[in-house]
């Protein structure tokens, strides 16, 4: 199955699909139906058909039986056989009277030994008196000495008609049989229209002798064609084109049969006709079909952009989401599952929005890595030993500058200076660990390990005065006073993690290091260094570069058995 | 019982010695029943017995529309009348090959009388009724007898010798005779079958009834 990238074209496509098959199914098997009571009415048409045929023969040859019985019981028929030798001549004539008086156009007396007396002539020659022989034989033998049959007279001419037969005994008196008459009713052209007019069917009489039957007589001028005489032996229905139309034609075969070949009357209705009626009614379920088909298709279409049209502006706003963009919002304006998701969709980017100002502030408040780490670790307790380089720097005389400004004043100083040393820091791969009063503690290798920390916080400690320098050009044109400080770096292992209780804590380092460095910067302001950097040994080990440095000699500090070597960094070499 | 018997065995009985034989014969049809009727007639095969036709005419009266008596046995030149006892006139005919002849619509004692001349059956029909039906059987022997009610007929004064016994009998289906001989000594019985066809006589109505014939 073809994968669809647009559903509006899977929902018009299953829509017009299932509409599509109900009514074509809808039509197919109306159009079945219509089908097939047309073959059932013709079949039942066709059968009353036959039965009428066979009701008209049998009726007509009772009536002219009961009509030869008659004249077998009229005295002017025995007068023939009280002469020896009946006369020919008288015999003819009187037969012809006897037809007449019948209406039919033939009959023929024959003896009780199956040999002709005399008979009508006229369109039946001597030669088609065989069949009526035959007859005799069979009435002799029967209980009611009667019989009929049909037959082809003159059996041996081409141009010969179907005829049913029938022969009656005459008696003087009954029982005593001394002639037969035969009698001959033709199956002609007459009785073809007359039983179409009765049964409201096309009406064919078929003879073949061999394996091809012929029509001898239709309804169906020039329409009927030879048939094989194997499909005419037993009553069967088929249905087959003539003249390029559909008919279904119920044939029977003519039995008995006297003479030599095969009989059938095949009757014929013409399907189109017969379907001719119900046409309308497919007609107009054809354009049925079409209308629900365009109906299905269009209300397919205007279902597939309700439905689609939302999808693709909550596919836009994902879009949007993802390019982190949380303050924009969909308008809901249906209260469906689309509806539902549109909310949701606003209150996820409520919910992103929300972690986003979280981290912002976050990032203001802890230094980026640290709040980088926060994020990642999920502000777990503990922490790691590890080699840091933690720096020192304050401003002196401030307390005393303090004291003669206002106290907004004095923080919006505060934050000038500490952004620019800050900057300076971060600039240098540091963390602002926290600011002290106006003191700020720095330290680099932590919390992201790094081999250089020593000497990112002396190039850090090298770049801050004249980032002072500059703020005190500022300060002095706004004709403040100028400020001064001094920086104290150290190198040591220390426990580095996040330090507090579970409800608050500080990413913060922890350590006798930290003190050192604390001390060096104390020890800027004592006059014997006359430095604004000093850094410890440790540190200068520790750095992979080279600084230009003036070995202080070495300094007791609090809380340290042995004195601590104190360097004053001028600058790189 | 004792005539079942008799046919069960086959018996041949010699009932009389004299010098003429009688030959009775017992006409039962396959199932056993009697048949009525029928005219047993023998013909000498040694020496063929002239025939004498009575003098007098043999009547076959028509009495109630109906010929009397069925079936009359008469030998060649034998005459015969048809007095008409009815109050309506009959047309008397046959188209027989044995004697055709018609005596047209008469009432009371017709003067005409019939010579038949030939042997064979001859069948009446009246042109008038019918129904009415009979036949004359005309023999060529003086030696023959018609079967009563009971089947029986005796044919009598037969001197010995051998002679061939027919049954003939208007529905007969097929010719029955066989050869028997005559002894001195004494007479015979033959049991003989005949198959009849069906009776196909037209069946008259009552008069009252006025439905016509069937």
């Amino acid at each position: 199955m073809p994968q669809f990238r647009r559903f509006g074209t899977r929902l018009l496509l299953l829509i017009a699909g299932v509409v599509a098959a109900a009514q074509v199914a809808d039509y197919l098997l109306v159009v079945r139906a219509n089908r097939r009571n047309a073959i059932d009415r013709i079949h039942e048409n066709l059968a009353k058909g036959a039965a009428l045929f066979s009701r008209r023969v049998d009726a007509r040859l009772l009536e002219l039986s009961g009509r030869a019985a008659l004249m077998s019981d009229d005295y002017s028929i025995r007068q023939l056989f009280l002469k020896d030798q009946p006369d020919p001549a008288t015999v003819r004539s009187a037969l012809r009277s006897y037809s007449v008086r019948m209406g039919v156009p033939f009959m023929t007396l024959i003896s009780t030994e199956g040999a002709r007396i005399g008979d009508t002539g006229g369109p039946l020659p001597e030669a088609a008196l065989r069949p009526f022989e035959d007859l005799v034989q069979t009435a002799a033998a029967a209980d009611d000495p009667k019989a009929t049959a049909f037959a082809r007279l003159p059996s041996t001419s081409e141009d010969g008609k179907v005829f049913a037969l029938l022969v009656v005994p005459i008696y003087a008196p009954k029982p005593e049989i001394v002639a037969w008459i035969g009698l001959a009713l033709p199956i002609d052209h007459r009785f073809a229209e007359e039983l179409k007019s009765d049964a409201q069917v096309e009406v064919t009489f078929y003879y073949g002798t061999g394996e091809t039957m012929v029509p001898v007589e239709s309804t169906l001028p020039g329409a009927a064609g030879p048939r094989s005489a194997a499909d005419l032996a037993e009553s069967a229905v088929k249905t087959a084109n003539v003249s390029g139309e559909p008919y279904v034609t119920a044939y029977r075969p003519l039995l008995p049969l006297v003479t030599h070949g095969r009989a059938a009357i095949a009757l014929q209705r013409s399907l189109g006709a017969e379907l001719a009626p119900s046409l309308p009614l497919e007609r107009f379920l054809l354009v049925l079909l079409i209308a629900s088909l365009v109906a299905a298709a269009l209300v397919a279409a205007v279902l597939a952009r309700n439905m689609s049209r939302p999808l693709r502006s909550l596919a836009d706003h994902t879009r949007v989401i993802a390019g982190g963009d949380y303050l924009t919002r969909l308008e809901v304006t249906r209260a469906d599952e689309i509806g539902q998701l549109a909310t949701a969709f606003n209150q996820m980017s409520e919910g992103l929005a929300e972690r986003d100002r979280v981290r912002d502030l976050l990032d203001k408040n802890v230094s980026p890595e640290v709040a980088a780490q926060l994020m990642r670790d999920g502000g777990a307790l503990g922490g790691e030993e590890r080699e840091v380089t933690v720096l020192f720097v304050d401003l002196r005389s401030f307390t005393r500058l303090s004291e003669s400004l206002p106290p907004r004043d004095v923080l919006h100083l505060l934050n000038r200076y500490f952004d620019r040393m800050s900057s300076i820091v971060e600039t240098q791969h540091g963390i602002v660990d926290k600011y002290i009063g106006d003191a700020i503690m720095a330290i680099f290798g932590a919390p992201v390990a790094r081999d250089d920390h020593a000497d990112c916080a002396i190039r850090a400690a090298l770049g801050m005065p004249s980032a002072l320098a500059g703020l005190n050009t500022e300060l002095a044109t706004e004709g403040r006073q100028t400020l001064s400080f001094g920086i104290g770096i150290n190198t040591s292992r220390i426990i580095a993690g996040n330090i507090g209780s579970s409800r608050r804590l500080n990413y913060s380092v922890v350590g006798d290091g930290v003190n050192v460095a604390a001390r060096l910067q104390d020890l800027t302001r004592m006059s014997q260094f006359r430095a604004d950097i000093l850094v410890s040994a440790s540190t200068l080990t520790s750095a992979k570069r080279r600084y230009r440095v003036r070995d202080l000699g070495a300094a007791p500090v609090r809380g340290r058995d042995e004195p601590v070597g104190i360097f004053a960094v001028d600058g790189e070499e | 019982m004792t005539r079942a018997l008799v046919a069960t065995l086959g018996l041949v009985l010699a009932l009389r010695v004299s010098a003429s034989g009688t030959v009775r014969v017992l006409a039962k049809d396959p199932k056993g029943a009697p048949v009525a009727d029928a005219v047993a007639f023998v013909e000498a095969l040694d020496a063929p017995a002239p025939v004498h036709p009575p003098a007098d005419p043999v009547a076959i009266v028509q009495k109630d529309q109906e010929f009397v008596p069925y079936v009359t046995p008469i030998v060649v030149g034998t005459r015969v009348s048809f007095p008409n006892k009815d109050t309506v006139q009959h047309h008397v005919y046959s188209v027989s090959p044995a004697k055709k002849f018609e005596i047209p619509l008469y009432i009371g004692e017709s003067s005409a009388t019939i010579l038949f001349d030939r042997p064979g059956p001859v069948t009446l029909g009246c042109n008038i009724h019918d129904w009415m039906v009979a036949y004359v059987y005309v023999l060529a022997t003086p030696y023959f007898a018609k079967t009563g009610a009971d089947g029986v007929a005796d044919i009598a004064g037969l001197p010995p010798g051998r002679y061939t016994l027919e049954l003939w009998h208007p529905r007969l289906a097929a010719r029955v005779d066989r050869q028997i001989t005559i002894e001195a000594s004494g007479d015979t019985v033959q049991e003989v079958s005949v198959t009849l066809r069906p009776d196909r006589r037209i069946r008259r109505a009552p008069e009252s009834d006025g439905a016509g014939y069937r």
